[in-house]
């Protein structure tokens, strides 16, 4: 007995490195499945704090930019109102057909943004991700979707009280549906690992129509995000390995290597569209 | 014993800072990022018993896993190579080493410590990619990332300990 346990003294660190090993592996597996733990990411308060300190800093390096992105912005806002003036007043001069500006009152639209701020933020590794200084207390809830103002960001995949984690479209575990502009048939997006200006659209079926540049959108086929929203541009295609289907380049319109403000998508009916479908599937 | 204490906090706050908020958004070319840290468990004294190094190392990996989104791949690589850190010495300087001396170009030779130094990052390395590559696996450019990193941490951990006030005391 006291042999056995001098030699389990003299080897202890043997144990404590296989301690260690089982317990990063449980974590690195953990965290691949839909239950993910909160404690060990930079959603946690500790981590959040100083990530957000160090991004109130950053911020500042990069006013210029965004000061030109808001003028642009506001130019392209600008011009959008004046042309939908001047819609109206072409409707209120043809006093035949005109029903009036007032919007149908009974119909809201359902989807609303939080607007936040990104305090961690990576494009280098393989699964990438991306921490923003607004969390549960602001609204925020697991599997929103995340834009900015130039295209698609993410999806919601933790929430702490004050941060949330998104993952990004820089991630092969993230799949989102898209669609070509203009036509209906979709596929999913995905990312291999390499460039984080391109990601791969998969799965579209081959009779699709699309050309070089054609721009491409999300679908709509889930409740996280409104149909129509930006993703990419259509930058090259091949056929993927068994010819049924068209794999397509996308160049992505968000520039995740300087990403600042992004805004969260809230949708009004998204828990009963979820309800739904859950009951829906319940029958089979 | 304090002042090791000391020292190795010093060491731990200054490197582990310098990873997340600086080198953790370097991707040179978009394909090498250099993981510093590890220079803290690098220089901790000789002689210091295996199963605290393994904590140490445990733990400083966990906190990078806590900051860069990783969970558990950066413990799992830093706890391999605090393990094999004593081995890695004796097998490159033999068993004579004296206890409580920490590694540097003067102690170790610059030939040893640069054999000593690139082992180690490159079991790191190794270890780290390879798990991250359990999500998606793409051997050549995998390979191609581990040799950058390994190339830059290498490049980064020689001119800091250039700079390295501790040694250079040592050496006058």
């Amino acid at each position: 007995m006291r042999k056995l346990l001098d030699f389990l003294l003299e080897k202890k660190h043997w144990f404590l490195l296989i301690l260690f090993e089982v317990i990063s592996f449980t974590l690195i597996y953990r965290n691949n499945s839909y239950q993910r733990s909160v404690m060990i990411n930079s959603a946690n308060y500790a981590s959040g704090y100083v990530l957000s300190v160090a991004g109130y800093v950053q911020s500042y390096l990069n006013l210029r930019t965004i000061n030109r992105n808001l003028q642009e912005q506001n130019g392209q806002m600008e011009m959008q109102l004046l042309d939908l003036q001047e819609q109206i007043e072409v409707m209120q001069a043809d006093t035949v057909t005109f029903k009036g500006a007032v919007s149908d009152s009974a119909r809201i639209f359902p989807f609303q943004f939080v607007i936040a701020e990104v305090v961690n933020n990576s494009i280098s590794q393989l699964s990438n991700y991306i921490t923003i200084n607004k969390g549960r207390k602001d609204g925020i809830q697991l599997d929103m979707g995340v834009v900015s103002e130039q295209g698609v960001v993410g999806i919601v995949s933790n929430v702490s009280d004050h941060f949330s984690v998104i993952i990004s479209l820089l991630n092969p575990k993230s799949k989102l549906s898209c669609k070509v502009l203009g036509n209906n048939s979709f596929g999913y997006l995905t990312w291999d690992g390499r460039d984080a200006d391109y990601a791969i659209l998969e799965e579209l079926p081959r009779h699709a129509e699309f050309h070089k540049g054609d721009t491409i959108v999300t679908s709509g086929y889930s409740a996280i995000f409104p149909a129509g929203l930006i993703v990419g541009v259509v930058d090259d295609f091949y056929k993927e390995r068994d010819d049924n289907f068209y794999a397509l380049r996308v160049k992505l319109a968000t520039p995740f290597s300087s990403l600042q403000h992004v805004r969260v998508i809230q949708n009004a009916y998204r828990n009963e569209q979820i309800e739904l479908e859950k009951e829906a599937r319940k029958n089979d | 014993m304090i002042n090791r204490i000391i020292r190795a906090l010093v060491y731990f706050g200054i490197f582990v800072l310098l990873q997340i908020l600086v080198l953790n958004n370097i991707h040179y070319l978009r394909i090498a990022t250099p993981f510093l840290y590890i220079y803290c468990i690098l220089k901790m004294p000789v002689g210091m018993s295996r199963s605290s190094l393994l904590c140490f190392s445990f733990f400083t990996g966990l906190l990078i896993d806590m900051f860069s989104n990783t969970p558990g791949m950066h413990a799992a690589a830093c706890s391999l190579a605090g393990f094999l850190r004593d081995p890695l010495l004796t097998f490159l300087k033999g068993e004579d080493l004296p206890k409580g001396l920490y590694p540097s170009y003067h102690s170790l030779g610059h030939a040893g410590f640069l054999r000593y130094m690139f082992l180690f990052v490159l079991i790191h390395h190794l270890t780290l990619f390879l798990v991250e590559a359990l999500t998606l696996f793409d051997p050549l450019f995998l390979s191609i990332r581990i040799i950058a990193s390994v190339l830059t941490t290498s490049l980064l951990i020689c001119v800091v300990e250039l700079f390295n006030f501790e040694t250079q005391k040592i050496g006058e």
